[in-house]
């Protein structure tokens, strides 16, 4: 009976184990556009995508900062990416989305373009951001190559973080 | 180990809660030396904390407590007369008491403080054989084990320190049972809820102190059943109903629309009973969950009898003081926070307040001074008033005394009124007192009342008349999670104001506002209020047309008042305070948002900090009100939107108004008519709408546009071939100021636009 108990135990461990080992180098990303570019970030720091709603101005914040929302009950900053990359505003279209991204301890709603797709790219294929553009304070985690175009991979973290 | 520390923790408690009631019954005993019951409560006290302590081997602590149940012991026999003097060493050895026990909360000890006991126990001892009490520490004399000896005394005096293992193991045994008992007669209190007879007397000398019939009064207190709630579980709760009162809001707000749209259903009674019970329940809920953290402010107030007392004794005054409403009950967490204002408030009023007896009767007054202590409900705060019958305030010395210490200008000081000057003794550093004293002088105490105050969203009034007395209200809210705000709408945007904090709204006239170096402000009544308006401290768009009124929101914080211009009063609204994250932590003026009947989110404004920021605001309201009226006064300075989906339409249009001269914009459909208007673009002064359009009809934008109530005013005209009577009874309740049927002669139009927009031909 044990033995039994342990065969399965380990039969379960090692399916456990084996497809993130497949997985290990694997890394699944959300992709957007912003302007003329397309960026991604890792699917397990988004929340939700939701179609643009209402929400309400906030004084004495940057520009970027377009207010807040509700969504099912709490009340999250909104964030304009175009705005925030120092792009020209624009108005809202249908393919408009907020995608809400949530960090260690910040969650925030960011308004891009439009989505484009669910992206798997191995982890091989990620060069790090260069240093001109990096550093800590970058917003880059790194550029994803692709068969036919470049991806720019932006860190949560500090998309989340506050810097005013 | 784990053991004696839980040992540990109940003595405590129970000590302090011991000391709590001491406090009181000793104050009163002052009163009343001769009651029994409350002297056998007293000694009582006494004698049990000198058990436990001695159990958990505080020798210092047993050994003042033992050295107090003597002397009250023979009072409690009546060998020994109570007197003022007597009275004094008591206290004080409580006040050591006290020291030791927050002594050993801290330390887990009671030597860490190295308190001397030599002084206050030979006046102890003095005082218990009916000497005078030596002054200060005189050589011991050494009369007292003899005394402790005595046959009289009980056992458990015996000093520990002279006891064999035997006796000491005998000593925990019999203590150990004592508490057995009384906890046995506690639960039997509890369930026969029946007055008990002190039903062991001669029998067990031993144990009687212990056991003596409580008064009446504590009885009543130990037959409530309580539980011991960790603080943090009900904060989550109050947040969980938060939540509900939010989703109840929303609920409501859904019936409204439901009721409007259904009109007469059937289904509509149902729903409706069930929204009615479901708020009902929810405000009960609310109610109910906030009554669990209420304490009585009796808690607080309680302190003072003793407090007036020591301090009448110290400064030789005779204080009276007079408590009324201590059964009002508050939120914990601010029953916490008032304790150090009032006491500061006390003092003040003892020191600088109340005069001496000799200048009293000069004036009039009784010997003894008279403070008042009251508290009271007053719709959804509670109001605590300190009133003396002592000297008052001088409004003119204050002025002076404040512009000697470089506080205010002389210019200041003279368009100050008494109400604001009586306000100066809440600034930091500001002391009326000749000399420093020990309860006051330092310019600190006020300045902590004012900081306390705000912290707690509340309002301070001072009033005051010379020789008369001085009276300070403060207005606090009743609980810190759901508050009541007044909704008020700022441009195109929407605030939440704590209802607390306003103390009234009022409509001006642009003419009421005065320029007084380069700020604006407002004479109301006897005050003269700092003007601003909500949109330029949160920076909004200036997009609405100022009327020849503006509606003033009066705040007050603490001792400071504000005007605060809104453009519109929305209502009243319960509101749940939701913080915004990390992200928005610590915004100027925004305290944080709430979540309102309709899912959208609502700033709720930090007052303390709206304060400050509109002392840094320079804008001339007047001005900037009223340049935006002046400027309209040639044709050129009017705007009209003209909205039809016909291009021939649009230009026969154009060709009849163009003679006035007033610019034209046009729109093609509903739709974009309103996009032109909201986007604050084009400031539009008269609309010519189509009632057949694509996308948006007439009706539909008319009816929209009369949503803002900042175009309430704008004329919309309807142009349209529709010439029904139903139709143009429709365009008057869709909002239309005018109903031209087409067609129409181009005169006729130019006139209906010229009477408008006022611009009649020359």
């Amino acid at each position: 009976m044990a033995d039994k108990l342990n065969q399965i135990l380990q039969k379960q461990q090692q399916q456990i184990h084996q497809p993130d080992k497949a997985d290990e180098d694997i890394i699944q990303l959300v992709g957007f556009i912003i302007g003329d570019e397309e960026y991604a970030i890792p699917i397990l720091n988004i929340v939700e995508i939701i179609k643009p709603i209402e929400f309400t101005r906030v004084p004495s914040v940057p520009e970027y900062v377009l207010g807040v929302f509700n969504i099912r009950g709490s009340v999250i900053p909104l964030i304009d990416l175009r705005r925030k990359f120092n792009l020209t505003p624009m108005n809202n279209t249908g393919d408009t989305r907020y995608i809400v991204m949530k960090g260690e301890d910040n969650t925030a709603g960011f308004v891009i373009d439009r989505l484009t797709e669910a992206i798997r790219i191995k982890a091989n294929r990620i060069d790090p951001a260069p240093d001109s553009v990096g550093g800590d304070k970058g917003m880059i985690y790194g550029i994803g190559k692709r068969e036919d175009s470049m991806l720019t991979i932006l860190k949560v973290e500090s998309l989340l973080k506050r810097d005013f | 180990m784990d053991e004696i520390q839980e040992i540990l923790e109940d003595f405590l408690v129970e000590a302090f809660e011991l000391i709590e009631q001491l406090d009181q019954d000793l104050v009163e005993l002052d009163t009343r030396p001769e009651d029994l019951k409350l002297l056998n409560s007293i000694f009582r006290v006494a004698h049990t904390i000198k058990g436990s302590s001695s159990f958990l081997s505080f020798d210092i602590l047993t050994k003042l407590t033992h050295h107090m149940e003597d002397v009250l012991n023979k009072a409690r026999k009546g060998e020994l007369k109570l007197n003022e003097d007597i009275m004094d060493v008591v206290l004080e050895s409580i006040d050591m008491m006290k020291t030791l026990l927050h002594c050993i909360r801290d330390n887990g000890n009671d030597t860490a403080i190295g308190m001397d006991l030599d002084d206050i126990i030979t006046r102890l001892e003095a005082v218990s054989e009916g000497k005078e009490i030596p002054e200060g520490s005189e050589e011991v004399v050494k009369e007292e084990p003899k005394e402790i000896k005595e046959p009289e005394k009980e056992v458990s005096e015996a000093d520990y320190a002279k006891m064999s293992d035997d006796e000491v193991e005998a000593e925990i045994e019999r203590l150990l049972s004592e508490k057995k008992a009384e906890a046995k007669k506690k639960r039997a209190a509890r369930e026969s809820k029946a007055a008990k007879e002190p039903a062991k007397s001669a029998a067990t000398p031993n144990a009687t102190p212990t056991k003596s019939a409580p008064p009446a009064k504590k009885q009543a207190t130990t037959l409530e059943q309580t539980i011991r709630v960790e603080v943090s579980r009900l904060d989550h709760l109050m947040n969980l109903i938060g939540e509900l009162v939010l989703g109840k809001n929303r609920l409501l707000k859904i019936y409204d629309d439901v009721e409007e749209r259904y009109e007469g259903e059937k289904f509509l009674e149902e729903l409706n009973q069930v929204v009615s019970a479901i708020s009902l329940v929810t405000t009960d809920l609310q109610i109910a969950v906030m009554k669990t953290r209420m304490l009585p402010i009796a808690k607080v107030f309680n302190k003072f009898p003793r407090m007036i007392r020591d301090l009448s004794r110290d400064l030789g005054k005779g204080i009276e003081l007079q408590i009324s409403g201590e059964e009002t009950e508050l939120d914990k967490s601010i029953v916490e926070e008032i304790g150090d204002p009032l006491v500061h408030i006390i003092r003040n009023s003892c020191d600088h307040g109340i005069e001496d007896g000799e200048t009293r009767e000069q004036w009039g007054k009784s010997k003894t001074g008279l403070i008042e202590l009251k508290a009271y409900n007053e719709g959804n705060s509670i109001v605590i008033e300190i009133t003396d019958d002592g000297k008052g305030l001088d409004a003119d010395l204050l002025r002076s005394k404040a512009i000697e210490k470089g506080m205010i200008s002389e210019q200041e000081a003279d368009s100050m009124s008494d109400k604001e000057a009586f306000a100066l003794i809440f600034r930091p550093a500001f002391s009326m007192a000749a000399k420093v004293t020990n309860v006051s002088g330092r310019g600190v105490g006020m300045d902590v009342v004012k900081t306390n105050i705000e912290k707690l969203n509340g309002i301070i009034e001072i009033d005051s008349e010379v020789g008369k007395g001085t009276s300070i209200k403060m207005k606090i809210p009743l609980t810190l999670a759901i508050i009541q705000a007044l909704i008020v709408g700022a441009q195109e945007e929407y605030y939440a104001i704590p209802l607390a904090s306003v103390s009234e709204t009022v409509r001006i006239s642009l003419d009421e506002i005065y320029t007084v170096e380069g700020r604006n402000v407002l004479r109301l009544r006897d005050e003269v209020l700092l003007l601003v308006r909500l949109s330029d401290i949160f920076g909004v768009k200036q997009v609405y047309e100022p009327g020849e009124y503006a509606y003033v929101v009066v705040i007050g914080l603490a001792e400071a008042k504000l005007g605060l211009i809104v453009d519109t009063f929305i209502g009243q609204e319960e509101t749940v305070i939701k913080s915004m994250g990390d992200y928005l932590q610590g915004i100027n003026g925004i305290a944080g948002a709430t979540i309102r009947g309709d899912g959208g989110v609502t700033l709720i404004v930090d007052i303390a900090s709206l304060m400050d920021m509109a002392k840094g605001l320079k804008v001339n309201i007047r001005e900037s009100m009223q340049s935006k009226n002046k400027v309209k006064t040639k044709p050129e300075d009017y705007t009209i939107l003209i909205v039809d989906d016909s291009k021939m339409d649009r230009t026969i249009m154009k060709k009849s108004i163009d003679p006035i001269g007033i610019k034209i914009i046009e729109a093609t459909n509903g739709q974009e008519a309103l996009t032109m208007l909201k986007s604050g673009e084009h400031d539009i002064d008269i609309m010519l709408i189509d009632i057949e359009m694509p996308r948006m009809d007439g009706y539909t934008l008319a009816t929209e546009i009369r949503k803002y109530s900042r175009y309430k005013n704008l004329p919309l005209i309807a142009v349209t071939s529709r010439t029904s009577k139903a139709d143009r009874l429709r365009g008057v309740e869709s909002g239309m100021t005018e109903y031209i049927t087409k067609p129409y002669s181009p005169e006729y139009l130019e006139n209906v636009v010229r009477k408008n927009t006022k611009l009649i031909a020359e």
